[in-house]
């Protein structure tokens, strides 16, 4: 919202600069987040008196003439400067607006169709004649039209004064400044000028000027002349009218053209231009019909009972939908209540009677209307925030004598006030002092409250004589916010200063003790570990276009069991790449795999914390119909980044099926999450994983998948993505805590190694043969196996592969034999041989 | 034998001559010249007694220079000796690079951010409490003191998703993408007693049109303070404290009114925010307040009781002034080249 300076302090003057308003604006809850200086700079251009005219000797159509521009601060008169000037009009005695030596002026530039340049006026010599500075037009200063000649001042004006100054005594400065204020929602009773300059009395003890207005007596002539009828005083609480006859509706004089153009108004007409005024200046939107147009004299306020159209001021065909308040003639709308007036009964400069509309429209409907419409406008914003419901015939009554004023018309005696429900009841609200002082952590005494309340208009503190005390307030009716104590203590606070509320040396600290979710904790240790095994962490975009979603919704992924059905799907999204929720965070990581391969990354190491959503038929969720939780992802594409200089680095083979498992395990292991069950799948199971490992807990709770990537859905990478996607919270449940871990020394008895080789069918599961040596019965010494190669080829026939383990014996508290070793690593070969048709290497 | 004056200029002559290579020569120098016994320079000290008394001052000084001379020569080519063995290099080129056990990884600004600011209300005594990013409109809105059809609402561009089948009749069952971390609050208050000192890192959803400055999810952290007691003063110190923690104590705040439907008083925090060019403006940082009367109620909470104090801050906009982050989107298109600046 736009509050011009100048136009504020004709209500409110408290002296300050306008930086220093603007922040006391700003620390009282009014922010200003902008401050804009309008007009031409007129710095540097002075008043001075035309002592003398010559002609210039070597020009003809220049004169040389003497101006006295009053002193430069010593007390006596400077010397006149001599100044060339070429205006038919100049002549001696003239008080004239002269940019002195150093001024900037924004001249019109005659070869560039009149677009202003910055020019800097120097001291020149023309034709061999000094010229010290510069006699300018109106025009040529930005203050006025007229090119033709010099700007010729009133004979009062005093010689050596600012241009600026000069203008502004007599009503017309030409520069404003500008706020632009950031209003909260709360505040509809700032929405003018009036209602900030009541802040800016309240906050720096200036007094208020309100404009005074003599209020019309109801009926008499105007309630002869048009009724009102109200059918729906829920949604119209009260409309007022007042008529204005007999006007020429021409230009509005420059002073109120230039009210409205500082704050980025066009003006348009005198009536419409003073209905605008009259709208920034208290607050109270107005519409002005040309009354010729009402037709039967009748205006009737009723609620739409079907969908209506309308062309509005703006020349658009509007439809509003059954239910928005109208405001008709005796047969047809004229407007959309509170929201913009039609064009059938626009004013125009051959209006000659105005019927001046001030009404109060319900909040609620005129924001469903302005939404409706799509329409937002100054009268919209005000009415949905709730304007002053006690303001309309002051303000009808201001605009109305305006008009009148300006345009020749006259204000038509009496006036119309439908008000179905009488004024309302003055709201009254408790306030304890007592309270106030607890919630802001202040001191302050009852009688400086009541000051501060009734600078903002907060008065009738009456006590209140119950267990609980304090005052009875009464709030003024351009407060709709204030409907509770805290709003009173919110009052006091802001009018206090926020800054003066001291800050206690102790802060309490509640007797509770401090606990962390595992799922924080262990996050924040997988994070470090995995960027310290060379992962980058990632932070993709929760959402994605619907055919995306869909694709990676698929899979059942252990999901499918819990009712999760579908993807979940934004409704009326700005954009199509925010129609859907990522179903799981894959498609993420693949965007920032094909980006940064795009800027020549090969390596491509990430992983990411992220929620993920579908759709469930489950009603227990926290939302009914939606599943939610974390993720963990772990993508890995391409070579490894070369870390060294020899070999010894190691290889930067491309990321394969190890590696991403690898990366799992090494998380599992660092979580202590033993138990956790792999079972290998192929290309069946998920369209979006080719194989992998399906992942559940001990307990079989799924935990996720680790595998490669589909190519179709991995499109557009030159290598081959292999991912990993974990339910986090089930994970992080999981893991053992490392509270509960308990120490167990290390075995004094020393171990037996023994390698074993055994070949078996290619086909054979690594994991399933090492989980038989593992769990072997009969094998109670044996503490460990590793295993350590895998060979297929030469030597171990076709269709057969090596499998090679390092095992470990060791009992808890004697040397174990060698006879001991080889009765149980016979069992340990037999049980491979029944269980897996492995036989000894030979 | 010279003259007593002359045989010091010589033996200057022969000291200054003398190279010292190595710690045998240095001893050897040092025998030679500067030895109790047979030193060359303790020999002159020897032929005082046979000059004229007036020449022995003046003899005797000039040897004492020699020898404090000699001495330093001796001390210096010691210590550039010692520094010419530790430069005695082992077949290995100690300046090739290390090996490092893995290639280098990194942790993302933001989440490294939301972690500090969450990791030093926890240092105050704050637990941490993280919530659904899918909400109901109760605990987005409702609950939170937005009536319905209000302009407050247009404070944030909510998206909304469809409503589960059967509850179309609910309103307080609208479903949307939480627009700030605040329905925790009321999630929090409802599954406890008071007090709760509690802070919600966490993703929020805005239906914007993507730009340098605005994108269309950001993260936040909201902080919930509700006991006996509670002040606004409270709040002002936990905030201020907290800026001095996180932007340095020589950190300037100002605290000015604002408004949010689920707080009265609101405020918000501004800090001084210098530039390279030494200009500098305020900037707001966080939203905060009092907790509403009307949200204590809504969670079950005793307004009459209890006080309380909240806080939202963005997290975004803290991690792009405290990096030179000028497009917000950056932190989301995971750049390699960014993202290993980290």
């Amino acid at each position: 919202m736009k509050i011009s300076h100048d136009w504020l302090t004709d209500y409110a003057a408290p002296g300050l600069s306008p930086e220093a308003l603007a922040e006391t604006l700003t620390m009282g809850g009014l922010e200003v987040d902008g401050i804009e200086r309008t007009g031409p700079s007129l710095e540097g251009v002075v008043v001075g008196r035309v002592e003398r005219v010559r002609p210039h000797p070597d020009a003809d159509r220049l004169v040389l003439c003497d101006v006295a521009l009053g002193e430069s601060g010593n007390g006596t008169p400077d010397e006149p400067a001599q100044i060339a000037c070429g205006a038919p009009n100049v002549a001696e005695g003239q008080h004239v607006p002269v940019a002195s030596v150093g001024t900037e002026l924004m001249l019109p530039d005659g070869e560039n169709g009149g677009e202003r340049r910055p020019v800097t006026i120097e001291a020149v010599e023309l034709r061999g004649e000094r010229s010290e500075g510069m006699i300018c037009s109106a025009h040529e200063l930005g203050v006025g039209e007229d090119a033709s000649g010099i700007l010729v001042l009133e004979d009062d004006a005093r010689i050596g004064q600012p241009l600026a100054e000069y203008l502004a005594d007599r009503g017309a400065a030409p520069n404003d400044t500008v706020f632009n204020i950031d209003l909260t929602p709360n505040r509809p009773d700032a929405a003018s000028h009036l209602g900030v300059a009541r802040d800016l009395a309240a906050l720096t003890d200036a007094p208020l000027e309100r404009p005074a207005v003599e209020l019309p007596q109801e009926g008499g002539e105007t309630a002869e002349a048009v009724s009102v009828e109200i059918e729906d005083a829920a949604a119209c609480p009260r409309y007022a009218a007042l008529l204005v006859r007999g006007i020429e509706n021409g230009d509005a004089p420059a002073w109120l053209k230039q009210r409205l153009t500082a704050i980025g108004l066009q003006p348009r007409n005198a009536v419409v231009d003073a209905t605008n005024f009259v709208l920034h200046e208290c607050g109270q939107p107005l519409h002005a019909f040309d009354f010729e147009h009402i037709r039967g004299d009748r205006i009737i306020a009723r609620t739409a009972s079907e969908e209506t159209t309308l062309t509005t001021l703006d020349g658009t065909e509007r439809t509003a939908p059954p239910g928005t308040l109208l405001i008709c003639d005796a047969e047809r709308p004229v407007a959309f209540a509170g929201v913009m007036g039609g064009r059938n009964s626009e004013v125009s400069r051959a209006t000659t009677d105005v019927l001046i509309e001030s009404a109060y429209f319900a909040p609620s409907r005129v924001r469903r209307a302005a939404k409706a419409l799509g329409l937002s406008t100054d009268a919209s914003y005000r009415f949905e925030r709730g304007v002053d419901s006690d303001g309309q015939v002051w303000a009808a009554a201001r605009a109305a004598r305006l008009i009148a004023e300006i345009t020749g018309g006259a204000v038509v005696e009496g006036l119309v006030d439908e008000r179905p429900q009488g004024p309302p009841e003055p709201r009254r609200v408790r306030f304890r002092p007592e309270r106030a002082n607890a919630v802001l952590g202040t001191d302050l005494s009852a009688s400086e409250m009541g000051r501060l309340l009734t600078s903002v208009g907060i008065e009738g503190r009456d006590r209140i004589h119950d267990d609980a005390g304090g005052f009875s307030c009464v709030v003024p009716t351009f407060r709709p916010d204030l409907t509770r104590e805290e709003d009173l203590i919110e009052e006091v606070a802001r009018l206090h200063g926020y800054d003066r509320i001291p800050a206690p040396a102790h802060v309490p600290l509640p007797a509770r003790p401090p606990r962390e979710e595992r799922t924080r904790s262990l996050r924040r240790r997988v994070r470090e570990l995995l960027a310290g095994a060379g992962l980058r962490e990632i932070q993709t975009n929760s959402m994605l276009s619907k055919p995306r979603a869909q694709r990676f919704l698929a899979g059942e992924n252990g999901d499918g069991a819990r009712g999760e059905t579908g993807v979940v799907e934004t409704l009326k999204p700005i954009s199509e790449a925010m129609a859907a929720l990522r179903p799981r965070l894959l498609p993420g990581a693949l965007d920032a795999m094909r980006f940064n391969q795009n800027h020549g990354q090969e390596t491509l190491r990430f992983f990411e914390f992220g929620h993920v959503f579908r759709r469930s038929s489950q009603r227990e969720a926290t939302v009914p119909g939606y599943a939610e939780h974390e993720a963990l992802l772990v993508a890995l594409s391409g070579p490894a980044q070369a870390t060294g200089w020899d070999d010894a680095s190691g290889d930067e083979h491309a990321a394969d099926f190890y590696d991403a498992k690898g990366v799992v395990e090494h998380v599992l292991a660092h979580l202590g999450a033993d138990g956790v069950e792999m079972e290998p799948f192929g290309a069946e199971a998920d369209p979006n994983v080719a194989y992998g490992l399906r992942l559940s807990t001990a307990g079989g709770a799924p935990l996720g998948v680790v595998g490669k990537v589909d190519e179709e859905a991995a499109a557009g990478l030159e290598h081959d993505v292999f991912a990993a996607e974990l339910r986090w919270g089930t994970l992080a449940e999981a893991a053992a805590p490392r509270r509960e871990r308990r120490y167990e020394p290390p075995r004094r008895f020393p171990a037996v190694e023994r390698d074993l080789a055994v070949v078996v069918p290619e086909a054979a599961a690594a994991g399933a043969v090492r989980r038989t040596v593992e769990e072997a019965e009969g094998a109670p010494l044996l503490r460990e196996a590793r295993l350590f190669d895998v060979y297929a080829g030469e030597g171990v026939g076709d269709g057969r592969k090596s499998l090679a383990f390092e095992l470990r014996f060791q009992a808890e508290a004697r040397t174990i034999s060698g006879d001991e070793v080889d009765i149980e690593f016979e069992r340990i070969v037999s049980l491979l041989a029944d269980e897996h048709d492995a036989e000894l290497r030979g | 034998m010279p003259e007593a004056p002359d045989a010091v200029e010589t033996l200057r002559r022969e000291i200054e001559a003398e190279t010292i290579e190595s710690e045998e020569e240095a001893e050897a120098f040092r025998i030679a010249y500067l030895g109790r016994k047979r030193g060359k320079i303790g020999a002159l000290f020897d032929r005082i007694p046979d000059l004229d008394p007036e020449a022995r001052p003046a003899f005797g000084k000039a040897v004492n220079a020699l020898q404090d001379d000699a001495q330093a020569k001796l001390e210096a080519a010691r210590e550039r000796l010692a520094d010419e063995e530790g430069d005695a290099l082992p077949e290995l080129d100690l300046t090739l690079p290390g090996r490092p056990p893995a290639p280098a990884g990194s942790l993302h600004p933001l989440v490294e951010t939301l972690d500090e600011v969450s990791g030093i209300f926890e240092r105050f005594g704050f637990s941490v409490a993280e919530g659904p990013e899918i909400e109901d409109d109760w605990h987005n809105f409702g609950a939170l003191n937005f009536p319905p059809d209000h302009p407050a609402r247009d404070m944030q561009d909510t998206f909304f998703l469809e409503k589960h089948e059967n509850d179309e009749s609910d309103e307080r069952l609208d479903v949307v993408l939480r627009t700030h971390t605040s329905p925790m609050q009321i999630r929090v208050m409802e599954e406890g007693e008071p007090p709760f000192r509690v802070v919600v890192p966490g993703r929020v959803y805005r239906n914007e049109a993507l730009s340098y400055k605005s994108y269309c999810l950001f993260y936040q952290v909201e902080g919930l303070y509700v006991d006996e007691g509670v002040s606004m003063g409270h709040l002002k110190q936990t905030l201020a404290l907290f800026a001095r923690s996180f932007f340095g104590d020589d950190v300037r705040t100002r605290f000015r009114p604002s408004y949010f439907p689920f707080t009265e008083p609101s405020a918000e925090m501004d800090v001084w925010w210098e530039t390279a060019d030494g200009a500098g403006q305020w900037m707001e940082i966080l939203g905060c307040g009092m907790v509403h009367p009307n949200v204590l109620e809504h969670a079950g909470v005793d307004p009459e009781q209890y006080t309380g104090y909240a806080f939202g801050m963005g997290i975004d906009r803290v991690t792009m002034l405290r990096h030179d982050i000028t497009d917000i989107r950056t932190l989301y298109e995971n750049d390699v080249r960014f993202l290993r600046q980290f």
